[in-house]
């Protein structure tokens, strides 16, 4: 199932814009850029690595959001999950499955775009250090935790709507919200500063709010 | 034959909608059991509770005898479902969607090969089976939604309005391969609005009404048991100078020109009535092509069921 998910994504034309076509608009974005911004490195100059890194963190997760969701409602609309529910299989893996192959596809974007962020910067002399590496390899992890928190919270909407209208309202309006929810208890002093506490209630979030997507769709009646 | 489908006091309500009145039914294995009714009787809401995509209704049902809510896994093993209308995965193409669907089921990759294109084949969709699903015409869709449901040859197979949408050669197709899988064994239970096809493969029917069998039996039985009346039809060659004759023998109603039918009142033999109207026909100077007895069918004993207010 999740290999077919997998395929399926992959297959999409969304995720060609993702991996191919947005990539590349945002490295047009950055050499379009005046010179002024980009070339005073190390004096607040904006290398490619950091303008594409600021891009993903902006659009990935909504994307991701949205994906899932909208690919859940229509497939629930056109009636695609009877044909599975029928067999032998338990419901939740579609839920999962679908979480997954969204996840690991965006994630994937999120790579190549900050992988061509390198490039460029290398081809242009300005290759990031070793301290430097550290800093994007954080950034990543974070932005690959925002886009699994958002997968999560946009497969609790894609189950709760029955219109993707309604799901893409829920995404945009509560969803974009929920994802600050993992730093919450670090802005309100109630838990230290650290990295990898963050990251650590981002993933019990993520894995709370798909298995609550699980339950929903397993006692949904189709 | 032992029971493979025990449906047993169910009730199911949609909001304050009752759609399933403590509806109590039994399929034995081997038949072929038509389900018809009138439009909002029940009939798909009880055929997915028994597929499992309804969940949440009172009573119990059992498939092979496992309940299809506490051992859903092992009801749904035997168990081929076509809804009435199939969606599939649209970047998908005809094949890839059965071959997913038939591994789902369990179907080991050599049968999956095997039996695809066998089926494609039947449905003459072999040539489409590189084709997104997206691309298919309504009625190839329909094709495809029943070879998923024959793919790993169920125990037993569910058809919601399988007819519908079907041009007559598949229809006739569909029908050929519901008496092979009878022959094989499995059980079938269908519905349909095409009483003339129920009437041509089901062994027994089932008539909802407001959410509860309003009778089922053998189409033979139901037909003697409420009393049909006997029709004569008479089609003539040359009409009679007077053909008013007619309404002495009984209610006549011309269907079309030339055309009648004469409902014979309760205890009336039809050979006399056969007998003098071929003699008042020659004498009147008519000829006539056709005279003979009219067998009632499923469609006679649903109209009358509906005339009779049983069923509304």
């Amino acid at each position: 199932m999740l290999r077919d998910e997998l395929i399926g994504f992959a297959k999409s034309k969304v995720m060609i814009v993702l991996w191919v076509v947005l990539p590349l608009i945002a490295m047009a974005g950055y050499l379009l850029l005046p010179k002024e911004i980009t070339e005073a490195r190390g004096l607040g100059g904006l290398s490619a690595t950091a303008f594409v890194g600021f891009l993903m963190s902006s659009v990935a997760g909504t994307v991701a959001a949205l994906m899932v969701a909208v690919d859940l409602v229509s497939e629930r609309n056109r009636k695609v999950y009877e044909l599975f529910v029928i067999r032998p299989m338990r419901r939740e893996v579609i839920i999962w499955s679908k979480f997954l192959a969204v996840f690991a596809c965006v994630t994937v974007a999120c790579l190549v775009s900050l992988g061509l962020g390198i490039a460029v910067d290398a081809f242009r002399g300005n290759a990031p250090r070793g301290d430097e590496y550290y800093d994007i390899g954080k950034s990543l992890l974070s932005l690959i935790g925002v886009v699994a928190l958002s997968c999560s919270v946009g497969v609790v909407f894609g189950v709760m709507s029955r219109t993707i209208l309604v799901a893409v309202i829920l995404i945009l309006y509560v969803g974009q919200n929920l994802t600050i929810v993992p730093m919450l208890p670090v802005y309100l002093g109630w838990l230290p500063d650290h990295f990898w506490l963050v990251m650590l209630i981002t993933a019990t979030m993520t894995g709370l709010l798909v298995l609550a997507a699980s339950v929903m769709f397993r006692r949904a009646e189709l | 034959m032992a029971a493979l489908v025990q449906i047993e006091n169910v009730r199911k309500k949609f909001y304050a909608q009752v759609v399933l009145d403590n509806l109590s039914l039994e399929i034995r294995e081997g038949e072929v059991f038509g389900y018809i009714g009138p439009n909002g009787a029940g009939k798909t809401t009880t055929l997915k509770i028994l597929a499992g995509l309804i969940t949440k209704f009172e009573g119990t049902v059992r498939v092979a005898g496992n309940d299809v809510v506490k051992d859903r896994s092992k009801a749904h093993a035997v168990i081929g479902f076509m809804p009435q209308s199939c969606g599939f995965q649209s970047w998908r193409t005809v094949q890839s969607a059965l071959d997913s669907l038939a591994e789902l089921s369990g179907v080991p990759e050599a049968l999956r090969k095997q039996r695809i294109p066998a089926l494609l084949e039947r449905f003459k969709l072999l040539d489409a089976r590189f084709k997104k699903v997206k691309e298919l015409s309504g009625g190839m869709t329909q094709k495809l939604g029943l070879i998923q449901a024959l793919l790993h040859e169920p125990k037993l197979l569910v058809l919601d309005e399988p007819l519908e949408g079907l041009d007559p050669p598949s229809r006739n197709l569909l029908k050929e391969i519901i008496r092979e899988r009878q022959h094989a064994g499995t059980t079938v239970l269908f519905s349909s609005h095409i009483l003339s096809d129920v009437d041509d493969v089901a062994d027994r029917i089932g008539i909802l009404n407001r959410g509860t069998i309003a009778t089922s039996g053998s189409i033979r039985e139901l037909v003697t048991d409420f009393g049909l009346p006997l029709e004569v039809e008479v089609d003539f060659a040359t009409t009679p100078a007077d053909p008013g004759f007619l309404a002495e023998l009984g209610t006549a109603t011309e269907r079309r020109p030339g055309e009648w039918r004469i409902r014979l009142a309760d205890g009336t033999a039809s050979d006399p009535v056969i007998h003098t109207a071929i003699e008042r026909t020659l004498a009147g100077g008519g000829k006539i092509r056709k005279i003979g007895l009219v067998k009632p069918d499923l469609d006679d004993l649903f109209a009358q069921y509906i005339e009779r207010g049983h069923v509304n």
